[in-house]
């Protein structure tokens, strides 16, 4: 078992935003997490990612407890996200973003000197080629990232988790408010990850055709709670399903 | 006269390069803390005192100097552990008055041991001057000018090419995003204190080579903050512009507008002297800038986190 959260619940005053969640994901699984607006999917990976610390539950990342460790403790261990809502950076160009993403990896210092004793020009190019090519920023490499499009920011926090080389890659949203290409092409992307390195994924989406199209099974949420768990044809279908998206009783 | 112009520009443009790099250290703090650190000058003189108390145990001079600036990013390592962590949470203008204490507690330690007196500061580099198209540049005044310069643009270097340049920017930049994506913040805010507080110990030790040891050099902190304002804040080149600027216009009030005053208030008032007039230039300059460009010269409109 890769991950293993268990029971995990969180209270903001009176709203109790996560309730008893659980969720295993196997390495090489593309688990979507689907609900309905204030469901708790963001708050849920707020907690697996070190960013809020639940009032109870645990979880698991290949043996080693999750809950309560800061983000960068985090990372180290290959858990990394993406944001629903990527933020503003003003000064920082595409490039740089992304190797901030692999700098808050490597706690290792061999590799570190190792890559200094490279030239930059040198680690530059292969970021280039190897992240930001397939996700089509290669040409905006060196442009802030503050006149970029939506989209195109949504891609950079993409590419800065996969610089981060995860072993978990949790996604918050990520093709939301993207045109259906764009969309397209992080679905490749993410599925592209997750087959050359095997790395097991947490997909928050509302678009339903891009989950059915990239995920393996899929996880549905409403209140903070589980509800339903199965293939996307079975979670189509299921009335408890329907009745949490369609407000029927 | 022409000659005479010149010598002040040379002196002039040697001690505003030790006041860019002091003020270097002040935005660099503001960057990534949003906090304005009143103990900087504070800084400057414990570097210069730390400077002179290695040399009186018997290091060489170039030892000494290099000693001070480890303790000093120790020292500014501390204060942010000790003093501004537990502080994480309190609202920014409690943090600087904080700031401001330390600058006091600072003088009352340096005055406990070494004394209220001004001290003849240990020989950092030999006595002698170049001479540049007949412009006599003393060794003192050219080698502060080449050290400021060098760990400036070193500095600068390490901030925009290195990757923990690259989190430093990040931090300044949204703090919050920064720990979202897993930068450790509070160690990047430990760094930038003691590498602040490492270049104003160079600093002070290279003020105190120009102009002698006293307690008075914690003063140099006033005189960062019209640097730091005229610069815009955040601006790290803005900071070493307007420190050079600064540096040449005091040159320049003490040499020429000094003279003339005093001639001036002698004529027509009973009052002898105008000696601290370089004192109010940089807060003149202040007023004018802001009346013009409230941003700053180097600040760019609306960046004001605060
Ligand atoms: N920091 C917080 N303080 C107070 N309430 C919060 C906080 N974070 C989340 N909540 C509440 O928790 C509930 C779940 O919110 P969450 O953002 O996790 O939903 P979501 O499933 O991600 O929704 P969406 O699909 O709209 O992104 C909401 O009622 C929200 O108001
Ligand atoms: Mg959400």
């Amino acid at each position: 078992m890769a991950l293993r959260a268990r029971d995990v619940s969180i209270r903001f005053g009176g709203v109790l935003a996560v309730d008893n969640m659980s969720l295993d994901v196997e390495p090489h699984e593309i688990v979507g997490l689907i609900g309905p607006n204030g469901a708790g999917k963001t708050t849920f990976i707020n907690c697996l990612s070190g960013a809020y610390v639940p009032q109870s539950g645990k979880a698991t990342w290949k043996e080693a407890d999750l809950l309560g460790r800061q983000p960068h403790e985090l990372i180290r261990r290959g858990v990394v996200r993406t944001f629903q809502n990527v933020a503003s950076l003003h000064d920082l160009t595409v490039l740089d973003v992304v190797k901030l993403g692999q700098a808050v990896r490597h706690g290792n210092p061999m590799r570190q000197l190792r890559d200094m004793l490279r030239s930059e020009r040198a680690r530059d190019a292969e970021l280039i080629r190897t992240i930001l090519q397939p996700l089509r920023l290669a040409e905006v490499a060196h442009q802030p990232i503050q006149s970029l499009s939506y989209g195109m920011r949504k891609a950079v926090d993409l590419a800065r988790a996969l610089a981060a080389q995860p072993q978990i890659l949790l996604l918050d949203e990520p093709v939301a408010g993207l045109t259906a290409q764009e969309g397209a092409m992080m679905s490749r992307v993410i599925r592209d990850v997750r087959d050359r390195v095997g790395c097991a994924v947490v997909m928050v989406e509302h678009k339903m055709d891009v989950v059915n199209a990239t995920c393996d099974r899929i996880v549905v949420m409403a209140s903070g709670a589980r509800i339903f768990e199965g293939s996307a044809a079975q979670v189509q279908s299921d009335p408890s399903v329907r009745r949490v998206y369609l407000g029927e009783p | 006269m022409l000659m005479f112009t010149l010598q002040l520009l040379v002196a002039g443009i040697a001690t505003g390069s030790v006041y860019a790099l002091i003020a270097l250290g002040i935005v660099l703090i503001y960057k990534c803390s949003g906090v304005v650190n009143f103990a900087q000058g504070a800084f400057v003189m414990l570097g210069a005192y730390l400077t002179y108390g290695l040399v009186k145990l018997g290091l060489p001079a170039y030892v000494a100097l290099l000693g001070a600036m480890i303790l000093m990013a120790g020292c500014g390592m501390a204060s942010e552990r000790l003093v501004l962590r537990p502080m994480m949470k309190a609202p920014l203008v409690a943090v600087m008055t904080v700031t401001l204490g330390m600058l006091i507690l600072m003088k009352a330690v340096c005055l406990a041991i070494w004394g209220p007196d001004q001290l003849a500061f240990p020989r950092l580099f030999p006595d002698g001057a170049v001479d540049v198209f007949g412009i006599f540049v003393t060794y003192n005044y050219l080698a502060a000018f080449v050290l400021s310069i060098c760990l400036s643009v070193g500095f600068l270097a390490f901030y925009q090419l290195t990757p923990i340049g690259l989190m430093q920017r990040c931090t300044a930049d949204n703090p919050r995003a920064a720990l979202a994506i897993g930068i450790h913040t509070s160690n990047q805010i430990s760094l930038a204190w003691s590498m602040s507080a490492a270049l104003a110990g160079i600093g002070g030790a290279l003020l105190a080579s120009l102009n002698g040891l006293s307690l008075g050099l914690a003063d140099i902190g006033l005189v960062a903050f019209p640097v730091i304002v005229l610069g815009g804040l955040t601006s790290l080149t803005g900071a070493l512009v307007a420190g050079l600027l600064l540096g040449v216009l005091q040159a320049l009030t003490d040499g020429l507008l000094t003279p003339v005053a005093e001639q001036f208030l002698r004529t027509y008032t009973s009052i002898y002297s105008a000696g601290a007039l370089q004192q109010v230039v940089p807060y003149a300059l202040l007023v004018v800038v802001l009346l013009v460009r409230p941003e700053g010269i180097f600040g760019q409109r609306g960046t004001e986190r605060l």
